[in-house]
């Protein structure tokens, strides 16, 4: 390999390592952006880890998939956590607050009310357990 | 009212892919040649209404099983405007490397490059953003508007697979 292919290749790692920096740093924002919010909810319970889930009625894949795999989330795990659900054509202002560009949107909060993850598109139902750290995945 | 048609969003997700790949096999081996080849592919694409290299994944991809396809209700007029946009930014890239303007011509080329990688990683396509952007400041020939929930530039989740 020649210095200059070595050379261009080295700023090709630097410039794809600094994409993949600005695109954490952006969930970061996100999560930053919602860190104050979760409790602002009339139905939040404080202490119980939530998942903050924005939809639509209009949302196929939200009826198809996402609701379906929270249900069965709330079913088998529901002590363990809340669900707060948004209906983003409802209320446009929250979900632009919390920085929800698409639908489905969760976000994982953890007991201390802290945003720790957010999933824009759908997640499945194995994704959210692990974020919310229940030690059993079978589901 | 919306118009959406069904979209195999995986073709132009491998579309996406092998502009990235591309591209910076162009810059790492200095190839310029290469880049003209992506802004050609890409012109004649949307001329075509296709994703450039969406041949790939029709002939060789999807027939293995290697790709699925992953088909949403979407508007297909955005994402023309948007790889156009990308040829055409490709093209100037190439024109400006064969003139001699190695950082303008390298600076496009990976402007594209993240731009492709933004929307097969991300969701987001930017040339579709600025197209809606165009229908609501009402610019002839911009007429669309965003799948219903949808934030202009996402890809609407979902669909079939």
């Amino acid at each position: 390999m020649s210095a200059e292919v070595l050379e261009r290749l080295l700023i090709a790692v630097a410039i794809s390592g600094l994409a993949v920096a600005a695109y954490l740093l952006f969930n970061r924002y996100t999560l930053q952006r919602a860190s104050t919010k979760v409790s602002k909810f009339a139905s939040y319970q404080s202490g119980l880890p939530a998942i903050v889930y924005f939809t639509t009625p209009t949302c196929a894949p939200c009826k198809t998939v996402q609701r379906p795999a929270i249900e069965r989330m709330k079913a088998n795990y529901g002590k363990w956590f809340q669900v707060i659900e948004v209906d983003a054509s409802q209320q446009p202002e929250i979900a632009q607050d919390w920085g929800v560009m698409t639908v489905p949107t969760t976000f994982v909060v953890d007991a201390s009310g802290q945003p720790r993850y957010v999933n824009q598109g759908i997640a499945p139902a194995e994704k959210l357990i692990q974020q919310l750290e229940i030690e059993d995945y079978s589901i | 009212m919306e118009s959406l048609k069904k979209i195999d969003h995986s073709a132009m997700t491998v579309n996406q892919v092998i502009i990235i790949a591309l591209n910076i096999t162009a810059f790492v081996l200095n190839q310029p040649w290469l880049a003209g080849l992506v802004a050609a592919l890409m012109l004649l694409g949307t001329l075509l209404g296709q994703p450039g290299f969406g041949f790939i994944y029709q002939l060789a991809l999807k027939p293995a099983g290697l790709v699925k396809p992953h088909i949403l209700l979407d508007n297909p007029e955005p994402h023309r405007f948007a790889q156009g946009l990308g040829g055409v930014f490709m093209l100037g890239g190439a024109i400006a490397l064969f003139g001699g303007l190695t950082v303008l011509g390298w600076g496009l080329v990976w402007m594209v490059a993240a731009l492709a990688a933004l929307n097969a990683f991300g969701g987001f396509c930017v040339g579709c953003f600025v197209y809606y952007w165009l229908t609501r400041f009402g610019v002839p020939g911009f007429s669309k508007n965003p799948p219903t929930g949808t934030f202009p530039g996402m890809r609407p989740e979902g669909g079939e697979r």
